[in-house]
């Protein structure tokens, strides 16, 4: 294979990744960027949907095409419980939400991921569940010009732009999208002229946990298997690309996960031929999270993002 | 008089925005200045790059013949420029008293204190604001009124030469303003502080300055005491208004 | 003359020498064995070494486990290639071991202030998240460079000889010194100028400034200190499991470090102290009842805290009154 050839698949395939990953920080963008809360819970959502959709295919024999849906509702039931159980008390209210109540959603977050992982252990016995050979149409691989592409690659990447579309059509067209985006800029503003912000805090908490679980059927379209420590690969990237997005842009966030599974590829290539095959996975991701601090430093308002 | 700071033609931008466009004027060692002007003129600006939050784009400060332009804020602390927060900015879980010995730690005299002496010059300027009593109370309890006076207390204790005062009568009643003119006043008198306010409360900043600044769209538009402040033409136009209401604060 | 007296009355000093006591007494007394008190004094080191930054100056240091992967793999390098080291590593009542350890943590707090310098910059959720970035970093490149190093390091396992490990007891001195450092260093900070500026930081940063707290300054010490103990335990503890992986690495010990200090209250020494005890009880506890149960019940217990005591037991203690005397004035 030639090295243009391979470095022509590798971008490919991380491109593709890289509409996963876009996906998976949609979620993610909108509950930090709108309400100031870090999820640190952000994988640990991704994982709801991974298990639903495995758990009914292996158990039920119901299509993953059907529990993508399910996936989705189980996520707006624990966005719900989320608001209501964790965060209602800290951001309940009209008021700036400061670097003090900021740093309370991280910590309770950080609280509800320890509970969620290790639920997910206790039940799965961290054995790994997954759809398996599952996938669209009769074969699993297609082959387009020099290279073979997995089927469930390719689903995932039309579902990942499908999805990502609905939601940015509705926070960028319905009233309660607009209303989302009012708060986002300025809570107590949005309150005078009768939107009740803490109203749409709850609705945004929905809306985000559930399209993170939903991403998760797109996660293990790719990782075919699903086990707790996935949320510590997800996570880290989701927050990499929400930061290098710009925090709230929807776009942004889907824009830059794209781009960090370019770099993927791209980097993936060049660190095989510096130090060999073996190493080059982990220093592509390596990559990801240098981009991750340098954005924070050079351009902390992210490439999309408006400056504040 | 002696010049104690010097402002030399200093601008500062906010991307396509001149907060403060070629500023240039004198402070003077034991006086009261008044800085006055519409929202938005560049007053809390100006203080910001006095005292180092923003290093100005262009001119210099010096402090008593000091450069001290892009210094950090906490050397200029030490060396005897403070000021009070426009928004207060109290120790919320500190204890009053502790928020004014963090002044007295790290003030003019850092490193030179002991921790018993930071106590006793905490507790002299809050007997001074009228806090002395609630000395062991927590900050966030405070009322607006007592923590404006903390920030005086806190900023005091660091035993400055020269205060910046930002709006520290915004939000208080009639009668706490007098209260804190008195203080105000007592400060400059008796410890011969020089003392610097930015001020809306516009018969309080026209009665107490000696000597008054007007920014205008981060031009200095005027300078002079509060009298011929009051009756410059252009003065009157950009942010008074009426000559007859300028006057009359003026003799209140 | 120090007054005896005085320091009896201070609730944290009488804390921190009960428990060097009641640990060197079960040491001697043959209580526990020597690799559970050595377990025990890493988890509340680690927790305790955390505090000098996220507890003081209320930067929560996500990644902190870095620091537990930079030394302990600089220490089991520097033990693996010098034959001459690792043969006298285990003599000298562990002597040897304490001094390549403060190599290997100054190795962290190098880093930690390079790090430091611009990352500092950060404030709140963003400095956390680059700290979690910067564990991954240092995961990956360890992942992909330890096993090019030497094929024995396959994957990036650094097994230490067995000569450099035969009497536990040496081992367990190191750590002892090296705990009673940590927990020593707290209180010093906490009482000294030092601690109240960064109290005052974390309180808020620009009013701090304002003040004439060298804030930079201060957060990069604290930093370079808290990353210098966390590297020492690291590299003690890595020596103690006879070598080193990934799992150094491993946000887990961050859970341990945070869920610690949040139980027990950010702000004082008394709180993360308290907390890790406790944690370490109900660990033990929950651990033979209900065994995948625990963290479970811990991130429960965390996740109330937060919302109804945001600083922690030790905080709701400090704001009552017995008999007249203010218990926030004595426990620090
Ligand atoms: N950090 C900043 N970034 C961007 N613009 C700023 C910043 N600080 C101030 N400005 C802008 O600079 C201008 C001057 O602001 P400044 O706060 O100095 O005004 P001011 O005279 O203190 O007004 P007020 O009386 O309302 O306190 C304003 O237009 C303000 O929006
Ligand atoms: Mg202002």
């Amino acid at each position: 294979m030639t090295l243009m050839t391979e470095l022509l698949i590798n971008v490919t395939n991380g491109l593709l990744w890289g509409t996963v990953l876009g996906a998976v920080s949609v979620g993610l963008t909108l509950i930090w960027g709108v309400m100031k809360v870090v999820n640190l819970a952000h994988g640990e959502s991704i994982l709801l949907g991974s298990y639903i959709v495995s758990v009914l295919l292996l158990f039920m024999g119901v299509d993953p095409m059907v529990g993508m849906f399910v996936a989705l509702g189980s996520g707006l039931l624990l966005g719900l419980t989320i608001y209501w159980l964790n965060l209602h008390k800290i951001i309940g209210h009209v008021d700036v939400i400061n670097l003090r109540i900021e740093m309370s959603t991280l910590l309770e977050m950080f609280a509800v991921s320890i509970i969620l992982y290790n639920l997910y252990s206790f039940f799965t016995r961290s054995e790994p569940f997954g759809i398996g050979i599952w996938h669209l149409g009769p074969t699993s691989y297609i082959n387009i010009g020099y290279m073979s592409v997995q089927v469930n690659h390719i689903t995932a990447a039309a579902l990942s732009l499908g999805a990502t579309f609905i939601i940015y059509q509705f926070i960028a067209k319905t009233p309660t999208g607009k209303a989302i985006r009012a708060v986002m800029q300025d809570s107590q503003a949005a309150a005078l002229v009768g939107i009740d912000p803490v109203k749409i805090k709850m609705l945004t908490t929905v809306i985000s946990i559930g399209f993170t679980a939903f991403s998760g059927f797109l996660v293990i379209l790719y990782e075919s298997a699903v086990v707790p420590s996935i949320a510590y690969k997800y996570a880290p990237l989701a927050f990499t690309i929400v930061v290098l997005g710009g925090l709230g842009s929807i776009m942004g966030s889907y824009i830059a996960g794209i781009i960090i599974g370019g770099i993927y590829g791209v980097s993936k290539v060049i660190f095989s031929l510096l130090v060999g095959k073996n190493a080059s996975d982990p220093l592509a991701l390596t990559t990801a999270f240098v981009i991750l601090v340098l954005t924070l430093l050079f351009k902390p308002e992210g490439l999309f993002g408006r400056k504040r | 008089m002696d010049v104690i700071i010097k402002i030399d033609r200093v601008t500062k931008r906010f991307g396509g925005l001149v907060a403060l466009n070629k500023v240039s004027f004198n402070i003077y060692k034991g006086e009261i200045l008044g800085v006055i002007g519409p929202n938005g003129a560049g007053k809390t600006t100006l203080f910001n790059c006095i005292t180092g939050v923003y290093s100005p784009d262009d001119g210099r400060i010096y402090f008593n013949g000091v450069d001290i332009t892009g210094m950090p804020p906490h050397k200029i602390t030490q060396l005897g420029i403070v000021k009070t927060h426009q928004i207060v900015k109290p120790f919320n879980e500190f204890t009053v008293l502790e928020n004014a010995m963090i002044g007295a730690l790290f003030g003019k005299r850092a490193g030179k204190i002991s921790k018993e002496e930071a106590r006793e010059i905490a507790l002299k300027n809050l007997k001074l604001v009228g806090l002395a009593e609630k000395k062991d109370e927590l900050a966030i309890g405070l009322t607006l009124h007592e923590k404006k006076f903390l920030e005086l207390a806190r900023v005091l204790s660091a035993e400055p030469d020269v205060i910046l005062l930002d709006e520290a009568l915004a939000g208080l009643n009639p009668k706490e303003v007098e209260e804190s003119l008195d203080i105000i006043k007592m400060i400059n008198k008796d410890l011969g502080k020089t003392i610097v306010m930015v001020e809306h409360v516009m018969h309080a900043v026209m009665n107490i300055a000696e000597r008054i600044v007007v920014l205008h769209f981060g031009q200095l538009l005027a300078e002079g005491t509060p009298k011929e402040v009051a009756e410059m033409p252009e003065v009157i136009t950009a942010y008074l208004g009426d000559k007859d209401l300028a006057l009359k604060f003026v003799r209140r | 003359m120090v007054n005896v007296k005085e320091y009896l009355e201070r609730p944290t000093f009488v804390l921190i020498i009960l428990v060097l006591v009641a640990i060197a007494l079960a040491k001697l007394l043959r209580l526990e064995t020597t690799d559970y008190l050595i377990t025990i004094m890493f988890f509340i080191g680690i927790a305790m070494s955390l505090n000098l930054i996220m507890g003081f100056a209320g930067y929560v240091s996500f990644g902190h486990t870095v620091f537990l992967g930079i030394s302990g793999y600089i220490f089991a390098l520097i033990v693996y290639y010098n034959v001459w080291l690792a043969e006298m590593l285990d003599t000298l009542f562990g002597i040897p071991i304490f001094l390549v350890a403060i190599v290997a943590g100054g190795v962290s707090a190098l880093v930690a202030f390079l790090v430091g310098v611009p990352v500092l910059k950060l404030r709140g959720a963003f400095f956390a998240i680059a700290t979690i970035g910067l564990d991954f970093a240092a995961l990956y490149i360890v992942k992909a460079f330890i096993p090019i190093i030497n094929p024995e390091f396959f994957g990036a396992q650094i097994i230490l000889p067995a000569y450099a490990l035969a009497y536990k007891n040496n081992v367990f001195v190191a750590m002892y010194i090296t705990f009673a450092l940590v927990l020593i260093t707290n209180y010093v900070v906490r009482r000294s100028r030092f601690g109240m500026g960064l109290l005052a930081i974390s309180e808020d940063e620009d009013a701090a400034e304002a003040l004439g707290v060298p804030t930079r300054k201060y957060k990069l010490l604290a930093f370079a200190l808290s990353a210098f103990f966390t590297g020492m335990l690291g590299a003690i503890f890595g020596l103690n499991a006879g070598g080193v992986d990934e799992n150094l690495f491993n946000l887990a010990h961050t859970i341990d470090m945070i869920v610690m200090i949040v139980i027990g209250g950010i702000g004082t020494v008394m709180g993360p102290l308290v907390g890790s005890i406790i944690y370490f009880i109900l660990y033990d506890t929950l651990l033979v009842t209900y065994p995948e149960f625990n963290l479970v019940i811990l991130g429960s217990i965390v996740a109330v805290l937060v919302l109804f005591a945001p600083r922690g037991i030790i905080g709701i203690i400090r704001g009552k009154t017995i008999r007249g005397k203010r218990l926030r004035d004595i426990i620090e």
